[in-house]
């Protein structure tokens, strides 16, 4: 898994790529509580496009990503989930509590 | 026909991606569909990474193994290790409407998985996962 970091208007996008599992959940966590605690974005983008698995230490790192939004007041915006992602989200009922946009461009505007 | 494969793996985390290659691929040569053998993927993915976690305590290394077999059933998994054994009470997940990150691993194997098993053999800890054909699953309800 691969990570980096861009900023677009008021938000910062994290992509994602790869898989993310037990050996890369935690750089995914670490990018996630540096780039919100960094308290330079209204908003953080988290584009899982090029995602093609993720497991429940993936799916932890995300929720902790979310509960730190919350307590910042920071929008966290999940986007380009593709099956294998929504598969996961779904089963643990947790698509509904996330913020979850198809495209980066209304995640941006969400 | 039966078909069996069996992998000796140690406890690093580095290898998961080479391993869900290796189920996926039993999965699909079974004749699951390609959902369900990315589910099963997932299934069996959480099992060890619940291993690796909780049974050796983030130990790299250390033994396991898995045995793959398609059966007149379906396909059952057996995951041996010898780590501490789990405790009873984590083998039923958490409930989810908590919504905290961690713990989810054994709600997602039961989701997907129509049979886990747990239990103590004389080499450690032994883990049974079983998917039914389709068909057998149309007829419980």
């Amino acid at each position: 898994m691969k990570t980096s970091t861009r900023q677009v208007g008021d938000a910062t996008i994290v992509d994602v790529v790869g898989q993310i599992d037990l050996h890369s959940s935690s750089d995914l966590r670490k990018v996630l509580q540096e780039t919100l605690r960094g308290k330079t974005a209204a908003r953080v983008v988290v584009n899982l496009g090029r995602v093609d698995y993720i497991d429940s230490s993936g799916v932890a790192a995300l929720v902790e990503g979310l509960k730190t939004s919350m307590g910042l007041k920071i929008r966290f915006v999940l986007c380009g989930l593709g099956p294998a992602v929504k598969e996961l989200l779904k089963l643990t009922q947790l698509l509904s509590v996330f913020q979850v946009c198809e495209s980066e461009e209304q995640a941006l505007r969400a | 026909m039966n078909l069996s494969l069996k992998l000796e793996l140690p406890s690093d985390p580095e290898l998961l991606r080479v391993i869900r290659s290796a189920v996926k691929e039993f999965a699909a040569v079974t004749g699951f569909s390609e959902d369900d053998c990315r589910s099963i993927t997932v299934a069996v993915d959480e099992a060890l990474t619940n291993i690796i976690r909780h049974a050796y305590q983030n130990r790299h290394g250390e033994p396991i193994d898995l045995v793959c077999r398609r059966c007149d059933e379906g396909l059952e998994f057996i995951l041996t290790d010898r780590g501490q054994p789990v405790d009873p009470a984590k083998l039923h997940g958490r409930p989810l409407a908590d919504v905290r990150p961690g713990g989810l691993g054994m709600h997602i194997i039961q989701k997907i998985m129509d049979q886990v098993e747990y239990g103590q053999v004389p080499e450690g800890n032994r883990l049974r996962l079983m998917k039914y054909w389709k068909i057998r699953q149309e007829g419980k309800s």
